[in-house]
Formats: structure tokens, C-alpha cells, sequence
């Protein structure tokens, strides 16, 4: 006898999951071993890199600022300049220079970065701010004290 | 603009072959191959690329060698072979007339197959420094190449202040000098 009814108690699965699961494997592709075969290993570490991934992007910009904020302050602090005289130097002479201009001179164009100092230093001196009090007036910087 | 998308994007630095442009600009793009079907739909676009459009790219671009492969019952197809060796196929399945143009302005524009890359850097030069890079002796004072070590001077802390001694010594010396002076003034 052929019981016919008995076929339409199995249950079903969605017709999806090859294809859900296919998604998780291409990210697991370079895994090794179970961990890019059997889709309950892979799921958690996937799960997990992914986490990695929207964690590293916070991460990498933090990294950056760190960097350039060092070659800054290694650069200006040569000079016997303070970070902080320097931005508020050079933002008083309307010289709007970002981090990443100001770290890639102080790599890769040092002269320039010196004439930088060198401009925030006189107006320190001129306007009377910073921390540092008894600062040489630079050499070869020329306002005529038209610098306010 | 780029971006990391895909996990599996190849990242890449810009490069130009040899590079073109800066002197003479050689066109990359060595051969294109239209495969279309005469009767299908999907290749209705590219059959009115080539009615209309075709012989004006031929004749603007002679640097280029364009073959048209009618193919029946077959999807229309654009293959690039670029001088670099690199193979680029653009399946053009339903394109407009004005698609297949954009595709291959692109495809004599670019410099090779760059599918499934990512550019690291949106620039690239030879000559990072104009100036020199920093070194820790951009500025420091020559002298310091025939100073021998062991050097008392040298060696003494950038910050530390004078020493009374100091003061007195320099005030004596002074003192001497602006005596001296005198003397040979009176005389």
C-alpha cells in the first residue's frame, strides 16, 4: 500500500536557506577549516569580524588623529613652540590649516612648517598670549606690526 | 567615489602605464568586440548603437579595432582587450543606445580592468618632498658631524638653567671687559 498523506505531514523548510547561508560563507571564504564549511562555526565569527569591521572604522580615524596630532606637536615642539600656541597663532593671522596639511608639512615639508612656527611664535609675541613667556622674536618674520 | 563595500575588493594604488598623458597619451584600449543578436530584444540597444553611433566612435578613435559578431539567440556582449593584456566583458543585456555609448567612453577611457578594486589613495606622486623629508638632522647644527663623543656640552640637558658659577664667571668677564675698555679710553 501507498500511504500518499504521510508526505504532507513533513514539515518544509523555507526554500531560501541554501542561499541565506551562501551569504555568510562568501564573507568566510579565506576561514580555515570548519570555520568556512559548517554555517553554525561560521555564522559566529563572521558575526563577529563584522562587529570588528564597524568598531575598526571609529578606530582607524582615532589612529589617524593620533598620528598627526604627534608629527605636529614633534614638529612645533622642535621649534620650542607649544600645539597649542600654534593653532591659536596661526588662526589668529587667518591661517586656517587642518591637522592633515599641517602633519604632512611638518613630514614632508619641513622648511615650510618651520616658517609656521615661526609666524605663530611673532604673534605671540605681539599679541602677548601663550605659555611660553620668554620667546626669542623669531628671525625673518617682518609685520611692521600690522599683524593685529 | 570608493568604497570598501565588498570584503573582496582588491585594493589598489593608482598607476598610469608608463606614464601616458604626461607626454604623449596613447589610448589603452587595443579592441572591442560587439556581439549582438539580429532578432532578440535585449540586443535592441546595441543594434541602434551600431546603426547610428558606431562608425562615429570607429572614425573619432582609429587607435581602436572594433569587430561586430552577430550572434543569434545569444545575449549582446561588449569585450574590451586593453594593451596591458586585460580582458573586460559588459553584458549589455537591455541597454539603451545611450548606455552602450557610456560603456565604451568608459572603456576607451580607462587604462585596463579595474573591476573588483578599490583605490587606496585617490592620488599618487613620485616626489612626496619638495623640501627633503624630515630627518632628525634637518635641524641640527652641521657642527655635530666632527664632534666627538664623549662631549660635556653636548651631553648637558637642553633645559637646564645656568648655574650660579656660570652667572658670577659671565658677570666677572663682563665686568673685566667694560674695564678694559675704559682704560683704553682714558688713554
Amino acid at each position: 500500500m501507498v500511504f500518499t498523506t504521510i508526505v504532507n505531514c513533513v514539515r518544509a523548510r523555507g526554500p531560501d536557506e541554501f542561499w541565506r547561508k551562501r551569504r555568510i560563507f562568501k564573507l568566510a571564504a579565506h576561514y580555515i577549516g570548519r570555520r568556512r564549511n559548517c554555517y553554525t562555526v561560521a555564522i559566529k565569527i563572521v558575526h563577529r569580524a563584522l562587529v570588528y569591521a564597524t568598531k575598526g572604522r571609529q578606530l582607524r580615524k582615532q589612529d589617524i588623529t593620533e598620528l598627526r596630532n604627534a608629527r605636529i606637536i614633534a614638529g612645533c615642539e622642535q621649534h620650542g613652540l607649544n600645539f597649542n600656541d600654534l593653532r591659536e597663532g596661526l588662526l589668529r593671522c587667518n591661517i586656517m590649516l587642518n591637522r592633515k596639511t599641517l602633519a604632512d608639512l611638518a613630514a614632508w615639508e619641513p622648511y615650510s612648517f618651520k616658517a609656521l612656527t615661526d609666524i605663530a611664535k611673532q604673534k605671540t609675541k605681539e599679541d602677548g598670549f601663550g605659555s611660553v613667556k620668554d620667546l626669542q622674536a623669531p628671525v625673518g618674520v617682518i609685520t611692521r606690526g600690522m599683524s593685529k | 567615489m570608493t568604497t570598501n563595500k565588498s570584503l573582496f575588493l582588491i585594493p589598489k594604488f593608482i598607476t598610469t602605464p608608463s606614464q601616458n598623458g604626461v607626454g604623449r597619451y596613447v589610448c589603452q584600449l587595443q579592441r572591442v568586440v560587439l556581439k549582438f543578436c539580429k532578432n532578440h530584444g535585449s540586443s535592441r540597444g546595441i543594434r541602434e548603437f551600431i546603426e547610428y553611433d558606431l562608425l562615429n566612435f570607429a572614425n573619432k578613435n582609429p587607435e581602436v579595432v572594433v569587430y561586430l559578431k552577430p550572434r543569434r539567440h545569444r545575449g549582446p556582449v561588449i569585450k574590451a582587450e586593453y594593451l596591458n593584456g586585460d580582458d573586460q566583458i559588459v553584458f549589455c543585456h537591455n541597454n539603451t543606445r545611450e548606455e552602450i555609448a557610456k560603456w565604451l567612453n568608459l572603456l576607451r577611457t580607462q587604462s585596463g580592468n579595474h573591476d573588483g578594486t578599490r583605490l587606496r589613495k585617490l592620488w599618487h606622486t613620485d616626489y612626496p618632498s619638495i623640501q627633503g623629508p624630515w630627518t632628525p638632522y634637518t635641524f641640527r647644527d652641521p657642527a655635530l658631524n666632527l664632534a666627538e663623543f664623549p662631549n660635556e656640552e653636548l651631553s648637558r640637558p637642553l633645559d637646564q638653567p645656568k648655574t650660579a658659577t656660570e652667572e658670577l664667571d659671565e658677570l666677572f668677564k663682563k665686568q673685566q671687559e667694560s674695564e678694559v675698555a675704559e682704560s683704553s679710553e682714558v688713554k
